[in-house]
């Protein structure tokens, strides 16, 4: 689990999620109002963002970025790889072309369109007969195969997009890492989102094959602040915070440029790591075990040298680690000195229940998710810092891969990926 | 009627016979073969139940009116339709996104369309409106002239009058289709039904050679000659429904246990387990002279198959829908490791299927180009894994090439769906 682990951006800090009753209902409220600020427009300001009295569960498919990266997390998720089936440079085109038409169709919501009697009907009815938007984002990323010989791709490769290498402390699955192509679907409800997984995938069947899919949850605050992970504590507290236009193109939009090919601009490498979560194991750890490991409260979030969630870690004051030990997670992946501020990155992890191994042992943990700027500078150089951490024997990454979010839709007539083939 | 076919004569009783049954459009089955029969006396059944619903609604008389329309919490422009009135309430107006609340004010169930009445072309189509029942249906036309069209259950169709769009909206519309009716696929159906039939005696001969190879101890040729007659039969997928208790006995799916030992699998891949299981030909021996017989028979129940010809439109779709089930997951192998090839066997068998189907689907403007294409794909791909007759068994493909397998046969059952929605047989005027 590199950098602490997950959250939301900081909009709890603002209290959007405080409050919050029927979770559910809770969450887009604030969310979607600062969605439509920021997902689109990161440069306008929170304030404007925060008198937007009206709420709306619908976040722009266009902009200069993705939506699903800076917006604030959703209830659901899905995560789904793809290998790319498609026969030639065309076919790969005409079926990025279809994704983003209908995800341009499913984030705004509508009545989906009429086959009339020659067809099966374009929708599954899974959302009822007129789609709602329900605060979906659809955010397509592509891996370092899809810049192998098959489409004349080499040369477009983002310059430090790669299969992701096994950590030391890892115990990768093949079968659940990598691929051509990640989608990351989220939205309020989990039948929003299988709903688009479904509309998605028969539009591009013949192009788009199924790798691997691991489905995510984001839980609400228990009782306030950032939402907690299934280790039980709260998990993305030093988020770097979203509306904050400039740290942004600092830290999550990487930039043209240098060995950059120009279409990267807008984008962001994106890593998944799915992480198992030993919880039987865990639950069998002292309290004190357990907070020494990450270096932060189990209760309320504070940094052990600190009383609340939003304190800063006070290194300074604990130089020899006697409150947060020097080998706590915390204290590892930001140790908050200046050579390590830009190596900081935008974490938005959701939790996942996979039911149970064969040993009868729950199958639950972290899908991982972090947008970087730089991957190297930044996951790449914090996960080196976490080898053997304590935390280790608790956790097992067991999947994902290295992914480059693509730049955003720019306009009606733009698609998604169409900057790589220029 | 534009089907040209040159033997198939269309007689009245077919047609009385065949409507009795389309009226209850054969139910997709579980995905298990055979296919439940639509027999003769499930039909004699649909009849008499027909008449007895007929019967209890003698007199036709349109409900009391209490209301104008029907229930106002249908969103819609209430529009009234029934055995007297079709379309009141409704005159024209701006082309572009339209809803009705069909209220069926008669005591009998209706279908609605929306039609264009010079080209009888049907943009929208509201089954099974009941009696009473206030039933929202959403279409997009463009300008131009429509009318309702109102076809009862049990008595004869109204048209209502016709009414104008107008305005210069530039949006996609809904697009209409000439329906696809029982008496346009009878002569598809029947010339489906000779072609299987012209194919039995071939299928006869080759489970003989089967039985012949056992009963000489030559169990290398036995094999071979397993896989001649097995994929033979798979062409013939499209005749599933009509199969009955004879595709059990023939072409049983193999169970998830030992097929060898299942006392209740019989046929090909019974033969199958124990040809490639290694034993010995005295146990063979029965089962296949049991496939014999049992062709023998499909045979002789074929001479006056009874189907519906819902069947003929989804059979393309649902061979395929098989082989991505069955085959191409490997389930359905019993030891010879030629799921690839019946795949193969299939998609011969699917463009049989859809070969009846052509003149009429061209007569509407559909040249399937797009499903040939992704039919001739998947064809390209499977018999890629065909090395000279040693088929490569799917389950030992790495994952690019499974991939690749799974995406070019789904998106070829994607589009032989629409080929099912498209001749789903609908009433005709």
């Amino acid at each position: 689990m590199a950098g602490e682990c997950p959250v939301t951006g900081r909009f709890t800090r603002r209290g959007l999620f405080g409050g919050a009753v029927g979770a559910a209902a809770a969450a887009p409220v604030g969310a979607l109002v600062a969605g439509r600020a920021f997902a689109d427009a990161p440069s306008s300001s929170p304030s404007a963002a925060a008198g937007e009295s009206k709420p709306t569960d619908s976040y722009p498919f266009e902009g200069v970025h993705q939506a699903g990266i800076l917006t604030p997390m959703q209830r659901a998720a899905a995560y789904v790889s793809f290998d790319v089936t498609a026969a030639n440079r065309r076919e790969l085109q005409d079926a990025l072309q279809e994704l983003t038409s209908v995800a341009r169709l499913l984030t705004r919501g509508g009545t989906p369109p009429d086959e009339g009697l020659t067809g099966t009907t374009w929708s599954n009815g899974v959302l009822g007969p007129k789609i709602p938007a329900d605060g979906l984002t659809v955010t397509a990323s592509v891996g370092a195969s899809l810049f192998d010989g098959r489409f004349g791709l080499a040369k477009a490769k983002p310059a430090r997009l790669r299969a992701m290498e096994a950590f030391p402390n890892d115990d990768l699955d093949p079968a659940r890492c990598h691929g051509d192509l990640l989608l990351q679907i989220g939205a309020h409800n989990t039948d929003t989102v299988l709903s688009a997984l479904r509309l998605l995938t028969r539009r591009t069947r013949g192009a788009f094959a199924v790798r691997w899919r691991q489905d995510g949850f984001s839980s609400p605050p228990r009782p306030s602040g950032t939402p907690r992970n299934l280790l039980g504590f709260k998990d993305g507290t030093a988020n770097p915070a979203v509306d904050d236009a400039a740290l942004m193109d600092r830290l999550v939009w990487t930039r043209a440029g240098g060995d950059e090919p120009a279409w990267v601009a807008g984008g962001s490498y994106h890593v998944v790591r799915v992480i198992r979560m030993f919880v039987e194991f865990w639950d069998r750890v002292s309290l004190l075990e357990q907070e020494n490991m990450f270096g932060r409260s189990r209760d309320t979030g504070a940094p052990l040298t600190g009383t609340d969630e939003f304190d800063e870690p006070d290194y300074a004051l604990d130089p020899t680690g006697d409150a947060i030990k020097m080998d706590a997670h915390i204290r590892l992946a930001n140790p908050r000195t200046p050579d390590t501020d830009d190596q900081r990155f935008l974490r938005r992890s959701f939790n996942y229940d996979a039911g149970t191994d064969m040993n009868g042992n729950l199958d639950m943990g972290l899908i991982f998710t972090a947008f970087n700027q730089d991957l190297e500078r930044q996951f790449v150089t914090v996960q080196k810092r976490l080898v053997d951490e304590p935390l280790v024997d608790y956790i097992s990454p067991v999947g994902g891969g290295y992914f480059f979010a693509l730049p955003g839709v720019r306009s009606a007539d733009d698609w998604l990926g169409r900057g790589m083939f220029a | 009627m534009t089907n040209t076919d040159d033997t198939a004569s269309v007689d009245e009783a077919d047609v009385d016979e065949l409507v009795e049954g389309a009226g209850e459009r054969a139910k997709r089955t579980a995905w298990r073969r055979p296919r439940v029969l639509l027999t003769a006396g499930v039909i004699g059944a649909l009849a008499v139940g027909g008449v007895a619903v007929a019967a209890t609604h003698r007199g036709d008389q349109a409900l009391p009116v209490a209301a104008p329309h029907g229930s106002a919490t249908v969103p819609g422009t209430p529009v009234t339709v029934g055995t007297d009135v079709c379309g009141q309430g409704w005159s024209g107006g701006t082309s572009g996104p339209q809803t009705f609340a069909f209220w069926n004010n008669s005591i009998q169930p209706v279908e609605v369309y929306v039609e264009d009445p010079a080209t009888r072309k049907v943009y929208l189509d509201a089954e099974n409106i009941g009696s009473g029942a206030t039933r929202a249906a959403s279409v997009t036309l463009g300008p131009g002239t429509y009318r309702f069209f109102c076809m009862p259950a049990d008595s004869d169709p109204v048209a209502g009058a016709s009414w104008r769009l107008t305005g210069d909206d530039a949006g996609p519309t809904t697009p209409g289709i000439r329906p696809v009716t029982v008496r346009d696929l009878i002569p598809a159906l029947k010339e489906y039904e000779r072609w299987v039939r012209g194919e039995l005696p071939g299928l006869q001969r080759q489970t003989q050679q089967v039985a012949d190879d056992v009963r000489r101890g030559d169990l290398v040729t036995a094999r071979s000659d397993w896989l001649t007659a097995h994929l033979h039969y798979e062409t013939l997928g499209a005749a599933y429904d009509a199969f009955g208790d004879d595709g059990d006995a023939i072409d049983a799916l193999p169970s998830a246990t030992d097929p060898a030992k299942d006392p209740d699998l019989h046929g090909f891949h019974k033969i199958e387990a124990l040809l490639w299981g290694g034993a010995p030909a005295a146990r063979i021996q029965g089962p296949a002279d049991d496939l014999v017989k049992a062709v023998a028979h499909l045979r002789k129940d074929m001479v006056n198959p009874v189907q519906s010809t819902t069947v003929i439109g989804l059979r393309a779709h649902e061979i395929i829908e098989d082989a991505v089930r069955f085959e191409l997951t490997g389930e359905d192998d019993a030891g010879s490791g030629t799921d690839l090839a019946t795949i193969d066997a299939n998609l011969t068998g699917s463009l049989e299927a859809l070969r009846p189907l052509r003149p009429i689907l061209a007569a509407r403007g559909h040249d399937l180009a797009d499903v040939d294409a992704w039919i001739a794909r998947s064809r390209r791909l499977v018999r890629s894994y065909d090395h000279h007759g040693r088929w490569t068994p799917v389950t030992s493909l790495g994952r690019r090439a499974r991939e690749r397998l799974d995406a070019t046969l789904s998106q070829t059952v994607e589009l032989l769906s629409e080929v099912a929605v498209m001749t789903d047989p609908r009433r005709s005027n």
